[in-house]
């Protein structure tokens, strides 16, 4: 409030910006975002002024930087509270170790393990067609604006990818596309966009997705199916014991006392165990990968 | 308006009754619409300043359509950023009717307490 007013587009958001310093930077990206929409829609309505004196009005009609700001703090907030129910988790011992079937956070990070060896091939198809054509046609006219349609289109995926990472761990994506604001001037934008970290980490992104997800995807099959296996070993040694489904009644176990009546209980005890621990490793990966891809993606805070 | 404890009266009011609003406004349009034009119209039907900060309605919008109360499309702007507009959705045609009934037995209550013998 005692701060000078500011008098452009660039100094009110950058005034926004630290209003909100602090705060999960996905929810910066859309303040911002929603911020330069209302600013430019409002100068372009008021082409007769300049823009100081538009801005000199932005206070008392969109308001000024901290009122915005805290206008978002509380909403986001309450959104938080709103859908988010609290659930009574057992806090320690085995409680704890198996409250992770009550967590749904668990369930869609396996899930997305899953999902992201088709996303990665995807997106690194994606990523390495459009480098390859955008260097391959570089000496051609049409190269330029064939890398920049690749780059902008390069964002819409992240923040598609950014929209299923949130849905599935419940990290904070940004809702809104990156944008850059108006800078006058093609060539400008074109060098300010090669300049933007984001455009290359991004990349970066799609294309390391594809190894990681190669990886994801086969922790999360080996790990459902030996623990499953483990589960319902005495269903297949009842079955092949009275010849079920055709099972043989000699299945040949190694070591030979795994096929030992006794060692049943074991056996599905092993089970449940390595599949609550496949549980835990899909939550703590979720966590790990919404990190990562939040550091790769979305707007560093500082800037 | 301008001393600080009415300031901060009117900002404890708008908490809920801003969602409530953006409701009502899109409800009562033929077509889509995007931040800047809902602002706007709300200060066209306060003659020309609008009860609310038009800086507080966005991340309502976002707030509502996190809700699937509003669904969104963007459509490319020359002015700025691709624009983000909103048309209310079944489920948020239903809360709206659910919440227009709350607001006018509010209302109503709060009046009885505050117009009596005291009517201007």
């Amino acid at each position: 409030m005692n701060r000078s007013a500011p008098r452009s587009i660039d100094q009110y958001l950058k005034a926004l910006r630290e209003e909100l310093a602090g705060e999960d930077s996905a929810l910066i990206q859309d303040a911002l975002y929603d911020a330069e929409e209302y600013l430019r829609a409002e100068v372009a309505a008021h082409s007769d002024k300049s823009e100081s004196d538009v801005l000199e009005l932005i206070a008392s009609t969109y308001g000024a930087p901290d009122e915005v700001a805290s206008a978002y703090r509380d909403t986001e907030a309450k959104v938080k509270a709103a859908m988010t129910t609290p659930r009574r988790v057992p806090k320690s011992g085995t409680g704890a170790f198996f409250s992770v079937f009550l967590d749904p956070r668990a369930y869609t990070s396996l899930f997305f393990m899953f999902l992201s060896l088709a996303t990665g091939v995807i997106y690194f198809t994606f990523a390495v067609t459009g480098l390859c054509l955008s260097a391959g046609l570089a000496v051609l006219v049409v190269g330029i604006p064939f890398f920049l349609a690749f780059v902008a289109l390069s964002r819409v995926v992240s923040l598609a990818e950014g929209r299923l990472i949130e849905a599935m761990t419940g990290e904070r994506m940004p809702r809104r596309p990156l944008h850059q604001g108006n800078t006058p001037g093609f060539w400008a934008r074109v060098s300010q966009m090669l300049k933007d970290r984001r455009t290359w980490t991004t990349l970066a992104y799609l294309i390391l997705m594809l190894p990681l997800g190669i990886a994801y995807f086969v922790m999360a099959v080996v790990g459902l199916s030996v623990s499953l296996a483990f589960i319902f070993a005495p269903l297949v040694a009842t079955a092949g014991r009275y010849e079920w489904f055709g099972i043989p009644p000699d299945v040949q176990t190694s070591p030979a006392w795994l096929g030992s009546l006794w060692a049943l209980p074991l056996m599905v005890l092993t089970g449940v165990l390595l599949l609550t621990l496949l549980m835990h490793l899909a939550r703590g990966i979720g966590r790990l990968h919404a990190m990562y891809a939040k550091a790769l993606l979305v707007a560093p805070v500082t800037q | 308006m301008d001393d600080s404890s009415g300031r901060k009266f009117q900002k404890e009011l708008n908490g809920g009754l801003v969602g409530l609003v953006l409701l009502a406004v899109l409800d009562g349009s033929s077509e889509d619409l995007y931040g800047y034009e809902i602002a706007k119209r709300l200060a066209l039907a306060n003659d020309g300043t609008s009860i609310f900060k038009e800086g507080t309605i966005y991340p309502v919008l976002r707030a509502l359509s996190a809700a699937d109360l509003l669904t969104s499309r963007i459509v490319p702007s020359y002015s700025g950023p691709p624009r983000r507009y909103y048309r209310i959705t079944e489920q948020g045609r239903a809360v709206l009717a659910e919440w227009r009934t709350i607001w006018q037995a509010t209302r109503s209550f709060i009046d009885r307490f505050i117009e009596t013998g005291n009517s201007p």
